[in-house]
């Protein structure tokens, strides 16, 4: 039985998602159909370096990274949510995901600190590796990959 | 994509009426996620699966269904005690009753996914580092039995109470997954059994584990069962049950021992030998190595 | 009971903080291992410490090798708590004194039962 590595993503995700956020498989899902572009992007990303190098990210809308906080941080739904909040607990969310994904790699290497902005740093020589499209309670969460070179 | 009520009832409905688990709404979410990975393999969503199981109406599809929501989720050394018990009394004692232990075979009932008969092998490997070591776990379900039988692990499951020198000794992570070693995997055979049916083969048992399995029976059941599995386990044997589960006011055929933070059961004194039984061990049999000496119990698949 | 939640993300120390307080534990927090360490010389006297690995400053291996070199901290009960799961890294802790690892994710239940392995929280009856 060979997993893909996209199953296994999925497999991870589904995993950090139910035991941090929802208490419970189901909200999270695979995304069907087509992938609309994100509105107002939130994009957090984790670099290993050390024997693999890359980057792992997770992109989604400004209200759905709110969202992702407030149950991080076991907020009420209508509690505001400011920018440091925001920074700490996406970022963990992508520390967490970005470190379990490490380890299906051969290599070992370090992560190095989660950052969170409206956009992704470019990396000259990257290779887009996997992706990923998740459905979280109906919205869309993009997870990718890329390799350095 | 999502659970239509009418989808919801009926799920409910069938799983309702074959295992007695009460869905109610609310639990949409639930039924979504645990028939989530049925519908994906048929590359459909989880409303579009549930109306082609209505559709078709087959028995196989509907038992993959009650199968997938009725699973639960295991812990490995699920209270501590019972394996404290193993480690600290059990084998110390058979070991001084009957001078050494040349083998020793459990039955781990209701076994589920098989976190509790790797925990046994596991444990028994520290406390009777070389004896040969047997392991029958049975359950109803062909579904765990299988995941049983893969010994393959989520990073959550072996989370639950595997203690982390455990884990580094007999699992090696595979991809997203864990996987207990091979010598943890072969002691153990795994086998279809109903507790309402006659004891599997493979009897006699040294140490049975009838754990949080006995509460979903009624008085004159859990009697019933408790008498099977007294007919299978040795006049010195040991009967293991669930923390909070006792054999008092069910059968008096047991004699109690306090042990640890728990207790564990043997046959009582005053009833009479179980009927007579192949020899367990042959004097000087040599141990079994890569075998086990289970015979190969049949595969029921979906025959109720 | 005590316990110190020691991880640079805020997030993470509300997390395990959270689940501990409902397990009945009294919980103090520290960014670091560094922080840890001075709020153990300032007096703090915990039962329990949950220990992130990947920290500035000083990380949680270190922390955990200093405190068991203490002979005055034997009482504490030292749990990893972090993304690191490769088995060389979780010998390595174990190796330096660590007590339990635990891997992130992990759930309510996780914590529980790796507590109860450790004699800190009792089972829980089947009702």
């Amino acid at each position: 039985m060979n997993d893909t590595a996209v199953d296994q993503m999925y497999a991870i995700a589904e995993q950090v998602f139910s035991a941090m956020i929802d208490g419970d498989v189901g909200p999270l899902q695979p995304w069907m159909g087509d992938v609309p572009a994100i509105v107002d992007p939130i994009v957090g990303w984790v670099d290993a370096h050390g024997g693999w190098t890359g980057r792992a990210a997770l992109t989604t809308s400004r209200p759905v990274a709110y969202d992702l906080t407030r149950a991080l941080l076991r907020m009420d739904a209508h509690e505001e949510v400011v920018m440091e909040d925001l920074v700490d607990a996406y970022g963990e969310l992508v520390n967490v995901v970005g470190g379990n994904f490490k380890a299906l790699l051969p290599a070992s290497g370090t992560l190095g600190l989660p950052m969170v902005a409206d956009t992704l740093p470019e990396v000259v020589g990257a290779v887009p590796m996997e992706g990923l499209n998740l459905a979280w309670r109906g919205h869309l969460i993009i997870v990718s990959i890329w390799m350095f070179g | 994509m999502t659970l239509t009520t009418d989808s919801f009832d009926f799920v409910a409905d069938l799983v309702r009426r074959r295992s007695a688990i009460q869905l109610e709404r609310g639990k949409e979410y639930l039924v979504e996620s645990r028939l989530a990975p049925l519908a994906r393999e048929a590359g459909i969503g989880v409303d579009e699966y549930v109306r082609r199981v209505r559709a078709a109406r087959r028995e196989a599809d509907y038992e993959e269904v009650v199968e997938a929501l009725t699973t639960n989720e295991t812990s490995w050394f699920r209270d501590a005690a019972p394996f404290e018990a193993l480690r600290t009394h059990v084998i110390p004692t058979l070991t001084q009753e009957r001078g050494r232990i040349d083998r020793l075979r459990l039955w781990s009932a209701a076994c589920s996914t098989g976190q509790e008969a790797y925990s046994i092998v596991m444990t028994l490997t520290d406390v009777l580092p070389g004896t040969p070591v047997e392991v029958l776990a049975t359950d109803l379900s062909t579904q765990v039995l299988e995941r049983g039988r893969a010994g393959r692990y989520s990073q959550l499951e072996v989370n639950r109470g595997l203690p982390a020198a455990m884990l580094v000794r007999h699992l090696q992570r595979v991809g997203a997954e864990w996987r207990v070693s091979d010598a943890i995997q072969r002691p153990v055979t795994f086998a279809r059994h109903n507790l309402l049916d006659a004891a599997p083969a493979g009897a006699p048992f040294d140490v049975i584990f009838l754990r949080n399995v006995l509460i979903y029976f009624d008085l004159a059941t859990k009697r019933a069962i408790l008498e099977r599995v007294r007919r299978v386990l040795r006049p010195d044997g040991f009967l293991i049950l669930g923390a909070a589960e006792s054999t008092l006011g069910v059968d008096d055929a047991w004699d109690r021992i306090p042990v640890a933070r728990g207790s564990v059961y043997r046959p009582a004194s005053r009833v009479a030998a179980p009927p007579q039984t192949a020899p367990f061990v042959a004097a000087g049999a040599a141990p079994l190595s890569g075998t086990s000496a289970f015979p190969n119990i049949p595969h029921q698949g979906g025959h109720r | 009971m005590k316990a110190l939640v020691i991880d640079d993300s805020r997030t993470m120390r509300r997390i395990v903080g959270s689940l501990l307080e409902a397990l009945g534990f009294e919980v103090h927090q520290a960014g670091d291992g560094q922080e840890a360490l001075d709020l153990l010389d300032d007096g703090l006297e915990v039962d329990l410490a949950c220990i992130d690995w990947n920290m500035p400053v000083m990380d949680g291996l270190e922390f955990v090798t200093r405190v068991r070199a203490n002979p005055d901290r034997r009482q504490i009960t030292l749990m990893m708590v972090t993304t690191e799961s490769e088995t060389g890294q979780i010998v390595r802790a174990l190796a330096a004194g660590a007590h339990e690892y635990l891997i992130k994710p992990f759930t309510p239940d996780s914590i529980r039962d790796k507590l109860e392995l450790l004699g800190l929280v009792g089972s829980e009856e089947l009702v």
